[in-house]
């Protein structure tokens, strides 16, 4: 596995904070907060740092104004703003000042991990438009196009979902619940041994027999084994 | 006629009735000044000829040697009769001499294209025969009017025996001609009056109703929405200057209502945003997997907690504004002050255990109150001053007696308010401190509650040194 990125949130309404910091290191982040802007532009002159994570409304300072100083230093990192203003001249002051991208709260945390995906992307800090690829599997993410051993597997959508999250988690165990709200949405009421079936078929397309690649931890849920994939 | 009239604008009826009084003076002066001219011709054309005849008849009388007891013409020969007619006969005027049954004796027409006397009006003639001397009347019998004059015969003058009566018969047509001329000229200048001041009155009105009409646009575009639009005034100050810049000053109301209620809005809204990001997130967060850890979950369950407190704490102060704009929501009753201080500082040293909590008691006043609000009031007073001062210093109330009204203080030694920012600190959603612990309603509240009880709060501050706020209410 590659490095974690480190993304610094600057943010002072301390549940936003919290929730990012849990959820972003669920997704394999490394994540530092601070409440303030001038802590946060102290800390960017001696850390390197991924991306940031700008709320606009600080204690200390203006948040257009860290941006603006972060730019004035010729620091290049992608900078993601978050702010309560939703008016169009606001989110065009915002980019205008040295932005990346910019989200209005509430935002939706999904959008939020996309986005940030996508301006490490742009970046180049991250390949994700191109294949991932463990042992002899791989999978395009953008083609949908996914190979075991050089055979192209037909999966349903569903299935693909379920084989993406464990190539990008491997060895994390998964219960049946978050396996159910990541691939059928967090809206899906229904039993969660749907997910049973969707992974036993998944397991029969790659021909997994054990020692399996998706393994079943007793009592808790799934996970993926990368080092049967050779 | 009155829906008629209230079918037509404005203008049209100002028009409609500037332009009947005009008609009706000028018709009136008009009508008048012919009458007027009329009746000096006539007048004039029967003083001459009688001022003619009276000598002619005179000596015609004397000529004829008539006794005074005489009372009729039977015994004068026809020729001498005729002499006195054809002496009275004049271009234009024919004389005739008529006895007391209205017979004509005579006639003073010798030309045939004279025009013949008119036959007599008995009804004039008998007024001759009874004594009345100046008898003028028009007769149209003829195929041309004319004027007609009776002159009653007497023995001698101021007789009352009367022996016949002379007729004088004259053409109208040159009076006639006259006035008509007169009339035409009367109507040209009525009519020239009647369309020059019917268009200065129009334009008048017009130039008058044009400020209306502009008014009524204005309107119309901030119905539109346009609420920046202003009634131009341009120093006027008859009655529809006055009116718009008192419409001007409504709208300078209004706008600076709107644009509070927006801001109020907007930063409802805003207040709304921050724990709803932060429930959504989490919920997000929670279901991508984090449930699967307990610590997590625990964490993340707590913040979601602490937020939907935060919102229904600002609903219920939100819902609590809205109830205060009316004052129909007080539920007053009978308040004993100090037995109400004593109950209220034990729940504040509830509330603080820490700290030092002081009354300094003024006279036992009774008022009437909502006790639940004046107690949300001090409640917000105290958490306020806690917030703000440190924990070792005091925070005092007190009230005192002033006439009619009762003086409430609420006191603490902390950190103070910038001077810059007092002015504000009543507006809803205001705070001071960057690091805000609520939503910046607690003030508001106070202000609204105290203004519903017909009272005032203002606020004294010293940075350094402590904060005062006072409160004053109606004892009743």
């Amino acid at each position: 596995m590659a490095e974690k990125k480190r993304i610094l949130v600057i943010e002072d309404e301390p549940v936003i904070s919290e929730f990012l910091r849990t959820g972003l290191t669920y997704e394999g982040y490394e994540v530092v907060l601070t409440g303030k802007g001038s802590e946060g532009l102290q800390y960017l002159q001696n850390n390197d740092v991924a991306l940031l994570i700008l709320d606009l409304m600080l204690p200390d300072m203006d948040g257009l104004d860290v941006c603006r100083q972060i730019r004035n230093r010729g620091d290049a990192l992608p900078i993601l703003m978050l702010t309560a203003r939703k008016e169009v001249s606001d989110r065009v002051k915002g980019l205008d000042t040295g932005a990346d991208d910019y989200m209005t709260k509430p935002f939706s945390f999904d959008e939020l991990l996309a986005r940030i995906r996508a301006l490490l992307r742009r970046f180049g800090q991250q390949n994700e438009d191109e294949s991932i690829r463990i042992g002899s599997i791989s999978l395009n993410p953008q083609t949908r196009e996914v190979t075991y051993h050089g055979v192209a597997l037909d999966l349903t959508p569903t299935e693909f979902a379920l084989l993406e999250l464990f190539l990008r988690h491997p060895r994390r165990v998964f219960t049946r619940e978050t396996l159910m709200n990541r691939v059928m949405g967090y809206d899906y009421i229904g039993e969660t041994n749907i997910i049973d079936v969707h992974i036993s078929h998944l397991r029969d397309k790659l021909g997994d027999k054990p020692p399996r690649l998706i393994r079943t931890v007793y009592g808790v849920g799934y996970a993926f084994h990368p080092e049967q994939a050779e | 006629m009155k829906t008629f009239l209230a079918r037509l604008s404005l203008k049209a009826r100002f028009n409609l009735l500037y332009a009947i009084l005009l008609v009706l003076s000028v018709g009136v002066l008009g009508w008048y000044s012919y009458w007027n001219v009329w009746h000096l011709l006539v007048e004039n054309t029967s003083a001459h000829l009688r001022a003619r005849a009276k000598p002619v008849i005179e000596h015609w009388i004397s000529a004829q040697g008539i006794a005074a007891g005489d009372s009729a013409l039977t015994g004068i020969p026809r020729p001498a009769l005729r002499a006195l007619a054809v002496d009275l006969t004049s271009r234009n005027t024919v004389a005739c001499i008529l006895d007391k049954n209205g017979h004509m004796l005579v006639s003073g027409k010798r030309l045939p294209e004279e025009p013949d006397p008119p036959a007599p009006q008995m009804a004039y003639l008998r007024r001759a025969l009874n004594g009345e001397n100046e008898i003028t009347y028009r007769d149209q019998s003829g195929e041309k009017a004319q004027l007609v004059l009776l002159i009653p015969l007497r023995p001698a003058p101021g007789s009352t025996h009367i022996l016949g009566v002379v007729q004088l018969s004259t053409s109208l047509q040159e009076i006639d001609r006259i006035l008509f001329r007169h009339g035409l000229m009367l109507l040209i200048a009525m009519a020239i009056i009647l369309s020059l001041g019917a268009g200065i009155g129009m334009w008048l009105t017009a130039s008058g109703l044009k400020d209306l009409e502009t008014l009524s646009a204005t309107c119309r575009q901030i119905a539109g929405g346009h609420f920046g639009q202003r009634v131009p005034v341009a120093g006027r100050s008859d009655e529809i200057g006055q009116l718009a810049s008192a419409f001007n000053a409504m709208l300078d109301k209004l706008e600076a209502t709107f644009a509070a209620q927006r801001r109020f809005t907007a930063n409802a809204a805003h207040e709304l945003l921050t724990p709803l990001t932060a429930l959504r997130g989490s919920l997000e967060v929670l279901l991508r997997g984090a449930q699967d850890d307990p610590a997590a979950v625990t964490r993340l369950s707590k913040g979601m907690y602490a937020e939907v407190t935060r919102l229904i704490r600002l609903c219920e102060q939100l819902l609590g504004l809205a109830r205060l704009e009316s004052s129909a929501n007080l539920r007053k009753k009978t308040v004993h002050l100090r037995s109400f201080f004593r109950t209220f500082v034990q729940q504040a040293k509830r509330l603080a255990p820490q700290r030092k909590v002081s009354v300094a008691e003024g006279p036992d006043i009774t008022l009437q109150a909502d006790p639940d609000m004046l107690q949300q009031i001090l409640l917000n007073l105290f958490t306020n001053a806690l917030n703000h001062s440190s924990p070792d210093t005091a925070i005092v109330f007190s009230w005192r007696l002033l006439p009619g009204r009762v003086e409430i203080l609420v006191r603490d030694f902390g950190s103070g308010i910038p001077k810059e920012v007092l002015p504000h600190v009543f507006e809803p959603f205001f705070s001071a401190s960057p690091e805000r612990r609520g939503a910046g309603l607690g003030l508001a509240l106070v202000k609204s509650m105290t203004e519903a009880h017909g009272g005032s709060v203002t606020i004294e501050s010293e940075e350094g040194a402590g904060t005062t706020v006072r409160i004053v209410l109606p004892l009743i």
